[in-house]
């Protein structure tokens, strides 16, 4: 009895058992249907998937997104961090910014691609911007926050025991604030993902987002489940690999923080 | 400043705690950008291409007049108010009998956790096949995009009500529905309001794409809202100065709504400051 309840409680088998309903409901609402062209089944899709990964589509416009969302991401860290590290550090640097982040803000990425179609077109330059711009606000917000949130007592400390200014900033505050960071730079990547997506859809010639709306254009519902089937499990391979990162990374914060 | 503002606050003496300096500070970068936009634009041709401060204001007025400005807005609106509604009485349902009820969260929180982090826009071509262009697909995947982060704040909400207050009243004799309104609710109200007010912020996002795509899609018909708007004066007129005016536009409903569920949670949930 005892082995049978650690089983059921084990996560593996929770969440086998859910999508294992879902494909049950999923094949069964497509039976009753019985419009392939409008939902195809489980298995159609699955091989559909299938024969797209074996025709090397998949990895190709993976390629294409990921070098773009890597590309982008980082760049939103390199100038997001000290920007916001900065604004942490300095009230001057935090007044100068403080309106102007604010009134952009507002603004999401993904209502600046018509801009950036009138000034780059349909290019790779435009989901490169968006993805930046979705990103480094996160980055910018959360370093600026958590530098100046760090414990009053252990700069006082430093401070007390003759620690420079910049020793103070490198060895206490900085590390201090990592938590916070890394808050951010999970924000920021499930922001670019979604901004990457939206990107490709409506102004990429290639990509992952393009792949799912080229599919919608010739009416193909069992491609386009298909697509979705792989920029689903990107995404959640994306949070879970940035969840176990954060847990590697600043183990003493795991669960205290709910994402927003 | 530097690390001294970091641990005291404020250091006395410094010019910045003058309110006359802060706001000084403050409107620099904003007011010289846009300056220097229009400096630049001085010398730019004039064509559609290029949005200047002046273009956009004309653009603005000009768009008022016409009243397509307002058309576009009321119909963006609708559709959010739509959306927003079903994502809030969804969500909210859904996630707190998922934080009350185990056995629920056990067969749905995995259903939950996947399909978060899937790009809600990834959907669009889907909802696009199956409900066309119209109100029906724009408020399908605006309600989409707002369920998640209202469900995963109402999981929170009740999940993080003090048991002992909800056994209190059940020992003082409250029977279910009471216990359910005067104790259950108001504990998870904070949760519930900062779920409604991340929702619509997602709902704000998530409409632009929607519409736009819709926009991007439509072949003769108009499916309306600012989005499509947008999407109109890149494919038709190429004006930039009319495409800022509606981003603009956006931005501004955006923030006013945000300020508004800000004031409502303010309002209604006075004991939950600074969480």
């Amino acid at each position: 009895m005892i082995p049978m309840r650690g089983i059921t409680r084990s996560i593996a088998f929770r969440y086998l058992r859910t999508m294992a309903l879902v494909v049950v409901a999923w094949w069964a609402v497509s039976a009753w249907l019985a419009r392939p062209y409008l939902l195809p089944s489980p298995d159609v899709v699955a091989t559909s998937a299938l024969k797209l990964l074996a025709s090397g589509r998949v990895v190709a416009a993976l390629a294409v997104s990921g070098r773009r969302l890597l590309l982008s991401y980082l760049l939103a860290a390199a100038v997001g961090i000290p920007l916001g590290v900065g604004m942490g550090l300095s009230r001057w640097l935090a007044g100068l910014f403080d309106w102007l982040i604010e009134m952009v803000r507002p603004i999401s990425g993904i209502a600046l691609i018509p801009v950036l179609l009138v000034v780059f077109g349909v290019s790779d330059a435009l989901p490169l911007s968006i993805i930046f711009y979705a990103a480094v606000f996160p980055f910018v917000l959360n370093s600026a926050s958590g530098v100046r949130h760090v414990d009053a007592r252990l700069t006082r400390a430093a401070r007390v025991l003759g620690a420079a200014r910049g020793r103070i900033i490198r060895t206490v505050i900085l590390p201090a604030a990592v938590p916070d960071i890394m808050t951010g730079a999970r924000i920021a990547a499930s922001n670019s993902w979604m901004a990457l997506i939206v990107a490709e859809l409506i102004g990429a010639p290639n990509g992952l987002g393009f792949a799912v709306g080229y599919a919608q254009e010739l009416g193909n519902a069992t491609l386009v489940l298909a697509w979705i089937t792989y920029i689903g499990l990107c995404g959640y391979a994306l949070d879970t690999t940035l969840d176990w990162l954060q847990g590697r990374l600043t183990p003493w914060r795991v669960g205290l923080k709910v994402g927003g | 400043m530097g690390v001294q503002a970091v641990t005291q606050r404020t250091g006395p003496g410094t010019p910045l705690d003058l309110p006359e300096v802060r706001l000084a500070v403050r409107a620099v970068l904003p007011v010289s950008l846009v300056l220097l936009w229009h400096v630049l634009s001085l010398g730019w041709p004039h064509t559609p291409q290029y949005a200047t401060p002046v273009g956009v204001l004309r653009a603005f007025t000009e768009l008022w007049a016409k009243g397509s400005l307002q058309a576009g807005a009321l119909i963006s609106i609708q559709r959010i108010l739509t959306a927003f509604v079903l994502a809030i009485l969804l969500g909210g349902s859904v996630g707190l009998l998922m934080g009350y009820w185990s056995v629920l969260d056990g067969w749905l929180g995995p259903l939950v956790h996947t399909l978060r982090p899937i790009a809600p826009y990834a959907w669009i071509p889907l909802v696009i096949l199956w409900l066309g262009i119209g109100d029906a697909a724009v408020i399908s995947i605006v309600a989409y995009a707002a369920f998640f982060p209202m469900t995963v704040n109402a999981i929170a909400g009740a999940r993080n009500i003090d048991r002992n207050l909800i056994d209190a009243a059940r020992v003082l004799g409250a029977p279910g529905l009471t216990l359910l309104a005067r104790v259950f609710f108001p504990a998870a109200l904070p949760s519930l309001l900062v779920g409604a007010r991340l929702a619509m912020g997602s709902a704000w996002i998530a409409i632009v794409a929607a519409e736009l795509a819709a926009g991007s899609r439509a072949t003769q018909t108009a499916t309306g809202g600012l989005g499509q708007l947008m999407y109109i004066f890149y494919t038709y007129s190429v004006n930039l100065n009319y495409i800022v005016a509606c981003i603009i536009t956006v931005g501004v409903l955006a923030l006013l709504s945000d300020c508004l569920l800000g004031a409502l949670y303010r309002r209604l949930t006075p004991w939950a400051r600074g969480s």
